[in-house]
Parts: structure tokens; C-alpha cells; sequence
């Protein structure tokens, strides 16, 4: 017992280590894992995989069915939007926009939720009685009306999208940063640090930080995939990415005025994000399960 | 009716599949329990007392299961009963109580929908249905909480559980579960969770009703203590197996086996002889692949060469039963000190 | 629970409603583009017009002022006028909230109607195929971006299929001699004794509301399912089972009735979530309603009404979140508020 709480660091690693490795062997959760990568990738090489340019409007090619239907053509494989441009094309470029926004959104938010939930939870006092007022308003949003109204306000933009989104999205980890620190800064080995002298930062970000790590990744695995379908919910509203840049949710928008003839417009660039938003979700439930055993159902 | 035996267990297995293998909690039991008596079960925990009883109670949980055994009551073997009518057994005929009335008690619901739906599931001299039923319901679940003591019963079957003391609540446990008069009643534990002072009441309570209900009494416990001065019989479990049987003056006057002995010793009462405190050292064994000796080998002052090998029950008195080499020993030892 | 400490809570909301505000404020006041210039138009006004413009609507005052004066007006409901309306923003807006009341509604019905059983079924059957199906759609559920579900759903039954409408609430010719007691056309169509119109009716919010009620339906199954397993652990479960009761009774009352609690605190903050939701679906499915109608605003730069309905969005979803703690002590009997 001593020897585990004097020595945390090490702890923490072989811990990760067994984590990753009961990660591993939950095959479901590792083939979601790969197909995100799968997605990432796509979104990194975009240029080299997408048979066409997404950009390149071709109204001869105007609502082109997809390949196996008839009247469809391999220079198409998803068939073509209402300016003829390539849907297949444009679905790989359209990952980067929801793939650098959900990361960015994700990134942001964390870190301000880490740096937040570690003050709010270490120093307690007035700190942790602003921050947690803070969140307590903040949550008092819906979040999707929170970041519409934002949107309507700053005008549509990427950085905007993620400073709407972020907005709101660190109160999430901040208060599960909170809640683990409160936890951890009463373990021996925090007050050993503290008695031998060492800083507030120091105890905050080397001591602590690393332990409640686990939580803290898992939680925002889960949250990337809330963001991505937000951020394709902002972009269908048309408060997104604006036009021509191609985005999941905006090329569902487009194809709406088409469904009666030509359903292959909406539904390919949909079923992307169900597919993307699944596998994080599934990847990110078996992260919990392997390295929470608290949340084990 | 005339049987004088109303539970009769022979041969019981009880297993419990686990990840690290099959955990075999209860090991060919044997159990009787007669008309009219109370039988004290005593062990530590693990030692498979309240399985046994879970099982004769059909409420054993996967991963557990009952892999061998009769559990004959009234003559039929209730592991050949279909589910309904074992369900519409339990309670009517053999009822249960459990360790702590805090988590035993539904926190959701009231004390009176608690009683009712017992006297509902099973009281068939009640009015049919209707208003009457319901008074009728009403009336006998003030005459429970009366019979277990709790005062002004009328005005608290509307009240939750946490609402009660501890006590209290043990009192209505009991109370629900001799509702609808079980020919035997199994207390698992009734005193473990409550004070010293309100354990002697409760253990006076479940034998004064014994007596007016004309009910049997298996009372689990790991308090030799208890036994002693509640129980006519008295039954020794560890690791899964019977070690001791017996009635219990006679068991307690000269034990048979060293761990009934330990037991004796370990009790913290000034009672028995004056003599210091001496708990068991060592812990139950792991119950997964058990190796064919003593299972209390590890732990026996006593044990050499000879107990490497299994140990049968054997006769050892008027009435009783043993699990050791050295039982005779034993017993003549104590017949001279 | 007494009324004191429900006052209290009802107090505690103050500050939040307050820090709500404030933020509201902040995010109109920070708004690019002058709100005159919009209001203006195209029209040709002078300068010393314009100041007068200014002036009416107080935008020459301090911050401070502005917010206490926004928020003044606010308590009474009065949140100016929607230039694009030419009416004040509040009358626009109940006239719209009704429709997107109802749907909010019956999208939540469903959601509970439907996660609650399949919840149960899945706990109590875990590890089974029906556990795997229910998990794998939970996971499917809350995956599904609902605007491009809404408009699969619209391909398949209005478009393909043909059987229900495209968009609306009702169809004009119906909604004829209707006397709008409610404003909730499922129910004013039945008091008026209009089955015909109650079926199209019903037409019209089925899509909408299946689809904005998905992802809350699958959460809550997950967490019925999950509190469900918890609760089944319970010793007043297996005191429940030894009392001989039936398997139904214990599922639907004695667990289900311990296992709603989670549920319920999890269902009211999922709620705003279908707040939120409104406006997608709305936008999908043509609903008249207020989502639809802020989503419109934004783009005609109304900053007004969309000030507005985001802080009525914010204020319902502080009280429903009030209303989920008062529910929690009414089906939790041990919490005093």
C-alpha cells in the first residue's frame, strides 16, 4: 500500500500500460479505434485520395447518380451535387473540417478545463466559488442554442465555430477535473509533496495532473464525437463553414432541396459523420470501460 | 404433518463459476432441521453458511449455481419444483431475513407496501378481493408490527425505512417476513448490524415467536455466543463443508473438531471460563481447487502427516457428528480438565 | 419536503438566472454591425433621425444601465420589437412556442415510453442478444446526426412510401373551425371532437418527434439500463425474491421504481437537449415553431427575437433542471432537500 502511494508516477504507467492493453483486446473498441484513423488520415491526405477536385463545379455532371445506379460514372463513384461537383470528393475533404474543428474544440476546451478544474479544485476559496458559479451559468444553456446564438452573433467563420463550441465545451472537463482533484490533493502522496515544500504549480500540474489523467481522456474522446455532430448541426444550419468549402452538415443542407430525385446527395455525406461519430464513440466506450472501471456497467 | 423433520439437505453443492475458476462454496452439505427447533449455523464468512440457505432458498445468483443436492421440505425436493410454485413457497412456507434491514428493506417504498404485498402474495384466508381484502390486509399488518413491537403500528405503515432506528427496522424485517406464518424461518445474521443491547432484544423477539408461531428457526451466525444461548442444535461450517454437528450444550461443552474449539476461544464473553482471548490465526482457503486433505490443515494447531488426506463426517456422541482425526482426543481431553 | 426549502431552492436559482442574463446581454451587446444600421435598412434617414433612433431604444446609455434596463423588461416579458415583424418580439414569440412545446413534449414521451422498458429488458436480460441489439442501437442512437436522420426518414415515409406529410403541423383545409383552446393541436383537436384532424395531426408530429426524441431515447436507456444492473445487486431485491413475490413485482416496483432516479435526473437534462434539438428539426421538418423561427431571425439579423428566445431557451432549461431536483426528492423518500 505504501510503496503505491509513495511512488505515483510509476504506478500511473504500468497502470496505463495494462489499460491500453485491456483497450486492445476489446476488438470492437480497437477496429473503431482504427477506423478513426482511417478517417484521419483521409482528412491529412485529402488531396492525394480524392478522385476530383471538390471545387470544381461541372453542371453537366448536375446531380450524377452514384456508380451502381444507372446513368452513374466511375469519374463520380458517389455520383455529383447540384453544380455537378463530386460527392466522394468532396465527403474527403469535408473530414478535415470536422476532424480540425472537433480536435481544435477538444484541444481548447480541455486545456482550459484542466487549468480551471486544477485551480478550482486545488485552491479551493474564492478561486473554486467563481469557477464553479461559472459553470453553474454556463450549464444553464442548452448547449446547441448556446453556440447557435454565438454564431448568429460573431457571424460564421471557422475560428468562430470553435470559439462558440469551446465556449461552453471546457465547463465538461473542468468539472471533472475538479471533482478528481479534490479527490487526489487528500492523497498521501500530494501531502507528502506539500511538506516537503513543493509549489502549488508544481503539485498541480506534475503531481496531480498526471494521475487523474485517465478520466480526463476518456471524457474527452466522448465529447469529440458530441462536437463533431454539433459542428455539422452548426454547418447545416448554414452558421457553419461557409460555401463553397465542403462540410458534412452544409452538403447535407444542400440536398435537401433534392430528395425526391436524387437522394445520394444528402444521405453519403450523412452516413460519414454517423460513421465517424460511431467508431469515436465506440472506441471512446471501450477507453472507459478498460481504464474507469467505475463506469463499468 | 406427523414427520418430525421439516427440511432435510443431503448432498448439497453449490458452485460459483468465476473467471479464476469454479469456486465451490458449498462442498456436499448436509443439513436437518426438525419440527419446532432452532438450528444454529456458525462460521466465518465464506465458510458457505448463507449459500447453503440461499440454495434451499432457490436464490442463488449466477454466476452460482446448484450442481448437486436434495433439499427436501415436507417431503418434496424443492429442486424439482417448478419456479412458480417454488416462488409461491418462498415466503409462505420458508421465509428469510437478512443481515442489515437497512438494505434489505426496499428505500423506495413504504414499510405498509412492503408488509402488504407479502399478506397480498400469500395469505389465502384474507377476503378476496376489494375493500375488504384491503382492510383485511391493513389489520393484519398492524397485528405484525404489534407482534414485533413497534409502537402506535397504525399510524407508521405510511412511513420509508430510513425513517426507522435500527432496531426498528429489524423488527419490521422480521415482521414482513413472518407475515404470513412460514413454517420456517431462516435469520441470516439478525444481529450482526445492530447494537449490543438491541441484539439481545431482537434474538428474544425471533424466540418468543418461534414459540407462539410454532415455527422452526435456522439462525445463521458466526457468534458461537448466540448459539449458545438461543439454538437447541448447533451446526459448524468451514469452507464449504460441515466440520461439526450437534446439540449444542453438548457440542459446546467438548468440541469435536479444533475449529469449533477456535471459535470457543475467540468468543469475547467473560462467561465462558475467564480465559484470554485467542482469535484463529491464518485465513479460509481459497475455495478453488482445493486439495483431497483437511481444509482447516493450514490452520490447525494440530494437524500433521495424517490429516493429508480427506476427512469424513463421523459419529461422535449422542447426536452428534464430526470432521477430525483427533475428535475422541479431543473430547477426553476436556472430559478431564 | 417542506415549503421552506423549497423557497430556498427556488432562491438558489436567482444568481444563475442573473449570471444568465448577464451572459446574454453580453452576447448582444458584442454583436458586430450596428443594430440601427439594421434596423434602418434601406430606408433614407437623417442623422438627427437616427440619433433619435438611438436615443428611443437607449442605446446611448452605459452598459450597466442597458443591462438593467434589458433586464427589467425582461422580467416583464417585454423584449422589443421584432423589426422584421413589425410586432413586439414577445407575441411573435408565444405564438410560436406552442408548437414547439408540443413537440418538445411528445418527442420526450417517447423517448421515456420507449428507454424505459427497453432499459429494463436489457439489464435483466444482460449479456443476452436483446442486451447486444439494445446497446449497439443506444450507441447507434446517439451517433445519428438528427438532421440528416429526420430527412432519411422523410425520403422513406412521405417521399417513397407516401404516408405521412412532407412538413407542418396540420394540413390548412383540416385545421379549419378549430377552436384553439390549448394551442396544443393533439390535444385542442380532441376537444373539439375532430378525430379527423387529430389523425393528421398526429401525422405530422410523428417523424419530428421520433427523430428529436432519438438520441434522449438511447441515453436513457443506457442509463436505465445501467442504474437497472445496479439495483438488481440490491439486498432488498433478494429480500424481495425470499418474500416469494413474483418476477414482474419486483421488476416494475421494487427495482424499477430505485432504478427511475438516475433516469429521471438524466431525462430532465437530456430535455434541453432536445431544446437545443428544436431547432435542427424544426428547420428539417418545416414545424412551426419557435426553433424554426430563431433559425430564421439569424438570418434576417433579428438579434431581438434571437435574444430573446435564447434566453427563454436558458431560463426553461435553469427551471426544468429545479423541477428534476424536486422530482428526484419525490422518488428518492431518503433525500431532504
Amino acid at each position: 500500500m505504501s510503496v503505491i502511494e509513495q511512488s505515483p508516477p510509476v504506478v500511473a504507467e504500468s497502470l496505463f500500460r495494462r489499460n491500453m492493453a485491456a483497450f486492445m483486446e476489446n476488438r470492437l473498441a480497437f477496429g473503431s479505434a482504427i477506423v478513426v484513423v482511417l478517417f484521419i488520415l483521409m482528412a491529412v491526405f485529402a488531396p492525394w485520395i480524392a478522385p476530383n477536385d471538390p471545387y470544381a463545379t461541372n453542371l453537366f455532371f448536375r446531380l450524377q447518380p452514384p456508380v451502381w445506379m444507372e446513368g452513374g460514372d466511375w469519374a463520380y463513384p458517389l455520383g455529383a451535387d447540384s453544380l455537378g461537383r463530386c460527392i466522394l470528393s468532396r465527403i474527403i475533404y469535408g473530414a478535415r473540417i470536422s476532424i480540425f474543428i472537433g480536435a481544435a474544440v477538444i484541444l481548447v476546451a480541455t486545456s482550459i478545463g484542466i487549468l480551471a478544474g486544477l485551480a478550482a479544485g486545488y485552491l479551493r476559496g474564492w478561486v473554486d466559488v467563481v469557477i464553479s458559479r461559472l459553470v453553474d451559468i454556463l450549464l444553464g444553456f442548452p448547449y446547441l442554442i448556446f453556440a447557435i446564438g454565438l454564431m448568429a452573433m460573431m457571424g460564421p467563420g471557422l475560428g468562430n465555430i470553435i470559439l462558440a463550441l469551446a465556449y461552453k465545451e471546457w465547463v465538461i472537463p473542468c468539472r471533472v477535473v475538479r471533482g478528481e482533484t479534490l479527490v487526489t490533493r487528500e492523497l498521501e502522496y500530494v501531502e507528502a509533496a506539500r511538506a516537503l515544500g513543493a509549489s502549488g504549480r508544481h503539485i498541480m500540474l506534475r503531481e496531480i495532473l498526471p494521475n487523474i489523467l485517465s478520466p480526463v481522456i476518456v471524457v474527452a474522446t466522448i465529447r469529440m464525437a458530441h462536437v463533431i455532430i454539433l459542428e455539422a448541426s452548426l454547418s447545416f444550419l448554414g452558421l457553419g463553414v461557409q460555401p463553397p468549402t465542403a462540410s458534412w452538415g452544409a452538403m447535407v443542407a444542400d440536398g435537401r432541396a433534392f430528395i425526391l430525385e436524387s437522394w445520394w446527395v444528402s444521405t453519403f455525406p450523412g452516413l460519414a459523420i454517423l460513421l465517424l461519430v460511431l467508431a469515436i464513440n465506440v472506441a471512446s466506450q471501450g477507453l472507459r470501460d478498460a481504464f474507469d472501471p467505475r463506469f463499468t456497467e | 404433518m406427523s414427520d418430525p423433520i421439516l427440511l432435510e439437505v443431503r448432498g448439497l453443492r453449490t458452485v460459483f463459476d468465476t473467471r479464476a475458476g469454479q469456486v465451490c462454496a458449498v462442498d456436499g452439505v448436509d443439513v436437518t432441521v426438525q419440527r419446532g427447533e432452532c438450528l444454529g449455523i456458525v462460521g466465518e464468512s465464506g465458510s458457505g453458511k448463507s449459500v447453503t440457505f440461499a440454495s434451499v432458498m432457490g436464490l442463488v445468483r449466477p454466476p452460482g449455481r446448484i450442481e448437486a443436492g436434495e433439499i427436501i421440505f415436507e417431503g418434496t425436493d424443492l429442486r424439482k419444483l417448478p419456479p412458480r410454485q417454488m416462488q409461491a413457497l418462498r415466503g409462505r412456507d420458508i421465509a428469510m431475513t437478512m443481515q442489515d434491514a437497512l438494505t434489505a428493506l426496499n428505500p423506495a417504498l413504504t414499510i405498509g407496501l412492503q408488509l402488504a404485498e407479502m399478506l397480498d402474495a400469500h395469505a389465502d384466508d384474507l377476503p378476496r378481493r376489494g375493500a375488504a381484502r384491503r382492510q383485511a390486509i391493513r389489520e393484519r399488518s398492524v397485528h405484525m408490527l404489534d407482534l414485533v413491537g413497534i409502537p402506535s403500528a397504525g399510524d407508521r405503515l405510511g412511513q420509508y425505512p430510513h425513517e426507522f432506528s435500527g432496531g426498528m427496522r429489524q423488527r419490521i424485517m422480521i415482521a414482513i417476513a413472518l407475515a404470513s406464518k412460514p413454517r420456517l424461518l431462516i435469520a441470516d445474521e439478525p444481529t450482526t448490524a445492530l447494537d449490543v443491547t438491541i441484539q439481545a432484544q431482537v434474538l428474544e423477539l425471533i424466540s418468543n415467536l418461534r414459540t407462539e408461531l410454532g415455527m422452526s428457526v435456522v439462525l445463521i451466525t458466526h457468534d458461537l455466543g448466540v448459539v449458545a444461548e438461543h439454538c437447541d442444535r448447533v451446526m459448524v461450517m468451514y469452507a464449504g463443508q460441515v466440520v461439526e454437528e450437534g446439540p449444542t450444550d453438548s457440542v459446546i461443552r467438548a468440541p469435536g473438531h479444533p475449529y469449533t474449539r477456535g471459535l470457543l476461544a475467540s468468543i469475547p464473553r467473560a462467561a465462558l471460563r475467564g480465559q484470554p482471548i485467542r482469535p484463529i490465526q491464518g485465513q479460509v482457503p481459497d475455495l478453488i481447487d482445493l486439495p483431497p486433505q483437511c481444509r482447516f490443515l493450514d490452520r490447525c494447531p494440530h494437524a500433521d502427516k495424517d490429516c493429508r488426506h480427506l476427512i469424513d463426517m463421523h459419529p461422535a456422541g449422542p447426536g452428534r457428528r464430526a470432521r477430525c482425526i483427533r475428535t475422541e482426543l479431543f473430547q477426553t481431553e476436556r472430559a478431564k480438565a | 419536503m417542506t415549503l421552506t426549502k423549497l423557497l430556498e431552492r427556488l432562491v438558489q436559482l436567482v444568481p444563475v438566472l442573473l449570471g444568465v442574463s448577464v451572459i446574454v446581454f453580453v452576447m448582444m451587446a458584442l454583436t458586430p454591425g450596428d443594430p440601427i444600421q439594421i434596423m434602418i435598412g434601406d430606408q433614407i434617414v437623417t442623422p438627427e433621425q437616427e440619433a433619435q433612433m438611438r436615443r428611443d431604444i437607449g442605446l446611448d446609455r452605459p452598459m450597466v444601465e442597458r443591462f438593467f434596463v434589458f433586464l427589467g423588461n425582461a422580467i416583464q416579458f417585454d423584449f422589443g420589437q421584432s423589426f422584421y415583424h413589425r410586432r413586439p418580439v414577445a407575441d411573435v414569440i408565444i405564438e410560436r412556442l406552442p408548437a414547439t412545446i408540443e413537440l418538445t413534449l411528445v418527442a420526450m414521451i417517447i423517448a421515456l415510453v420507449t428507454a424505459i422498458p427497453l432499459g429494463v429488458l436489457a439489464a435483466v436480460r444482460k449479456n443476452s442478444i436483446f442486451d447486444r441489439i439494445a446497446t449497439v442501437g443506444g450507441l447507434l442512437g446517439v451517433s445519428l446526426p438528427g438532421f440528416w436522420f429526420g430527412i432519411l426518414l422523410l425520403m422513406l415515409f412521405a417521399v417513397h412510401l407516401n404516408i405521412l406529410p412532407v412538413a407542418g403541423r396540420i394540413n390548412y383545409g383540416i385545421s379549419q373551425g378549430i377552436t384553439p383552446y390549448t394551442h396544443f393541436l393533439l390535444i385542442d383537436t380532441l376537444l373539439n371532437g375532430r378525430l379527423d384532424a387529430f389523425r393528421n395531426a398526429l401525422a405530422h408530429i410523428a417523424l419530428p418527434a421520433i427523430t428529436l426524441g432519438l438520441p434522449m431515447t438511447a441515453i436513457l436507456m443506457r442509463v436505465t439500463r445501467t442504474a437497472m444492473l445496479e439495483v438488481l445487486r440490491a439486498d432488498y431485491i433478494t429480500f424481495a425474491q425470499a418474500k416469494g413475490l413474483s418476477r414482474q413485482r419486483i421488476l416494475w416496483r421494487h427495482a424499477l421504481k430505485n432504478a427511475l432516479i438516475p433516469t429521471v435526473s438524466v431525462a430532465a437534462i437530456e430535455t434541453g437537449s432536445l431544446l437545443g434539438g428544436n431547432m435542427i428539426i424544426e428547420t428539417v421538418f418545416g414545424w412551426p415553431g419557435l426553433g424554426r423561427l430563431v433559425v430564421e431571425s439569424i438570418f434576417v439579423r433579428n438579434y431581438p427575437l434571437v435574444q430573446a428566445a435564447v434566453l427563454l431557451y436558458a431560463v426553461i432549461y435553469v427551471m426544468l433542471n429545479f423541477f428534476a431536483d424536486i422530482l428526484y426528492t419525490i422518488l428518492n423518500p431518503r433525500v431532504k432537500l
